[in-house]
């Protein structure tokens, strides 16, 4: 209805005069902040500026205690660092620890969901599954470490059976709980599209689970990478090549506390990089994108 | 609105869908509760039909056996002639809830997915015909759009083009407007008439709204509750009233609320 007439019509509706074009009175929509306000809101930035005061109160505290034995300072630390980068032990340590991490994992994760298809497929599956990761996930891996060396010997396949133990539980617990909270409605229309079987669960049940299956690989991945150096301390070498636990403990006996500290900082360093380069962007392409997380 | 042009292809009366005596229970953790008992209908080509009813009446119910997420406990329930035993995508179904659409595929790999999935379709061909449904309802613009970005009518609008680019024999629909708001659901009433009028497809609708009862539908069953059953069968003869305003229509609603409401007084809502 045109808008005049309704106004002859009736004194019921009042229209204001609105003008957004005269630059006299118009208010900005959107004014931009000042740099260092714009630079301040980049969360990265932000982080930097911590750890530079973190950096700087290590510092002091060691320069004030004076015992390098205990605690070397943050500078002493950068420099062992990077002396055992360039002659190349801490990456041939660290290349030993990832290949041991790396088959642990793909063989936890390919175990639990091998074990989660079978827990879709029936209700005893699913009160299976559900029985042992509850019984099991609140049963440290490394406490199976001394079975392990009783069953499999001094070796990597000690290491291997735990790795894959810390993996299996609580990514098998993502995935079940995942596969379980998909909406009904959801199922309802793979069936529709009469989908059965293995197609029913890989091109619906799986990917709408499938935040939880990424959580589930998060998770175990930071079990699986503390396991793994828990267990190198305690017992890390086979055939002369150590991984990075060993490395440390290694240090240790030999008092070279700055060395410690720079496995410890490697540790920490791969950890992060490790989120960043493959759990990050997998994140992004997926779940982030669908708005299944936000 | 008017339904001027009702049913010229339901004169032919062929018979797509035939419910007969069928009764439905389910379980719950401490019942076997009783959603329909010996209720049998017919939905013929190119029929708007309504199963209309109070909440927990058990008209979902049916609505699920026909789509074949049911089994009936007795009697059956016959598309062109043979037996429904499980779900498949000659009966395309469409859920009031707005997490029906795959949340990992776009707007059109939505509907390319149910077509390619569902059997017979070759990529290329498929997703010719979704984007002929797609702009049908209206959302050409948002062919590449993440379901999570759609407001709740453009969802519902994505899942009205799958069903319709299926091509199935029925088009189910599970009160597909109950979540949306006033506005945009007497917009998408609308729209669908429209969509019949152009396609003519063969419908059956499920809601606990009389107008929306009233609207769509060329036929209309009132299933009564506790258990359901089936208590009257309305024509909307289509010179029979304008528009939700007119007297006759109000006439109508409230006979039928009437017949709806007349046993269960207890329950009142």
């Amino acid at each position: 209805m045109d808008v005049e007439e309704l106004l002859i019509e009736s004194d019921l509706i009042r229209e204001f005069q609105i003008d957004n074009h005269d630059p006299a009175t118009a208010i900005e929509a959107a004014r931009p902040l000042p740099l260092w306000r714009r630079i301040w809101e980049i969360s990265a930035v932000r982080k930097l500026f911590l750890l530079a005061v973190m950096a700087l109160i290590w510092q002091l505290y060691a320069i004030k205690l004076g015992n390098t034995l205990v605690l070397p300072s943050f500078t002493v630390t950068v420099q062992a660092f990077l002396d055992a980068l360039k002659s190349g032990e801490l990456i041939s340590r660290s290349a030993v620890t990832l290949k041991v991490l790396s088959m642990g994992y793909i063989g936890g994760v390919t175990a639990a969901a091998v074990l989660s298809v079978f827990a879709i497929g029936s209700r005893l599956g699913a009160d299976l599954l559900d029985t042992l990761t509850s019984m099991f996930n609140v049963l440290p891996a490394i406490a199976l470490l001394p079975l392990a060396l009783l069953w499999f010997g001094l070796g990597t396949p000690s290491i291997l059976f735990v790795l894959i133990y810390a993996v299996l539980w609580p990514m098998a617990l993502n995935t079940l709980a995942g596969f379980s909270s998909i909406s009904p409605t959801l199922r309802l229309v793979g069936r529709n599209y009469g989908l059965r079987g293995l197609r029913y669960v890989f091109l619906i049940l799986i990917p709408a689970a499938f935040p939880s299956i990424v959580t589930g690989l998060k998770v175990s991945w930071a079990f699986a990478w503390r396991t793994l150096i828990a267990a190198e301390l305690v017992f890390g070498v086979s055939s002369g090549s150590g991984g990075l636990g060993w490395f440390i403990y290694e240090r240790k006996n030999q008092l070279e506390t700055a060395d410690v500290f720079a496995g410890l900082f490697t540790v920490i360093l791969i950890g992060i990089l490790f989120e960043n380069i493959v759990f990050r962007p997998l994140e992004r392409n997926t779940v982030f994108r669908w708005g299944m997380r936000s | 609105m008017s339904i001027a042009s009702i049913d010229s292809t339901a004169e032919q009366k062929k018979v797509i869908l035939s419910v007969e005596d069928v009764t439905l229970e389910y379980l719950t953790q401490a019942h076997l509760v009783t959603a329909i008992v010996h209720t049998s209908f017919k939905l013929f080509a190119g029929d708007r039909l309504v199963l209309l009813g109070p909440s927990g009446c058990g008209k979902s119910s049916l609505l699920k056996a026909v789509a074949g997420h049911l089994k009936p406990t007795a009697g059956r329930i016959l598309l062109n002639g043979k037996q429904i035993r499980s779900a498949g995508p000659d009966r395309a179904m469409v859920f009031q809830e707005f997490d029906q659409l795959l949340p990992w595929k776009t707007v059109l790999g939505n509907v390319v997915f149910a077509l390619t999935a569902s059997g017979n379709m070759k990529r290329k061909e498929a997703e010719l015909a979704a984007t002929h449904y797609l702009h049908k309802v209206g959302l050409n613009g948002f062919l590449h759009a993440y379901p999570h970005t759609l407001s709740g009518g453009m969802k519902q609008r994505v899942a009205i083009a799958r069903c319709l680019a299926m091509r199935p024999e029925i088009i189910l629909m599970d009160e597909p407007f109950a979540a949306l708001d006033a506005l945009t659901r007497q917009k998408m009433q609308d729209e669908l008439l429209e969509l019949w009028r152009d396609i003519g497809f063969t419908m059956l609708f499920v809601t606990h709204s009389i107008s929306e009862a009233l609207l769509l539908g060329n036929r209309i069953l009132l299933v009564s509750p506790h258990p359901g059953q089936i208590r009257a069968e309305v024509t909307v003869d289509p010179n029979t009233f304008g528009s939700e305003g007119d007297t006759r229509f109000r006439e109508i609603s409230e006979r039928i609320h009437n017949t709806l409401f007349r046993d269960i007084a207890d329950y009142s809502i």
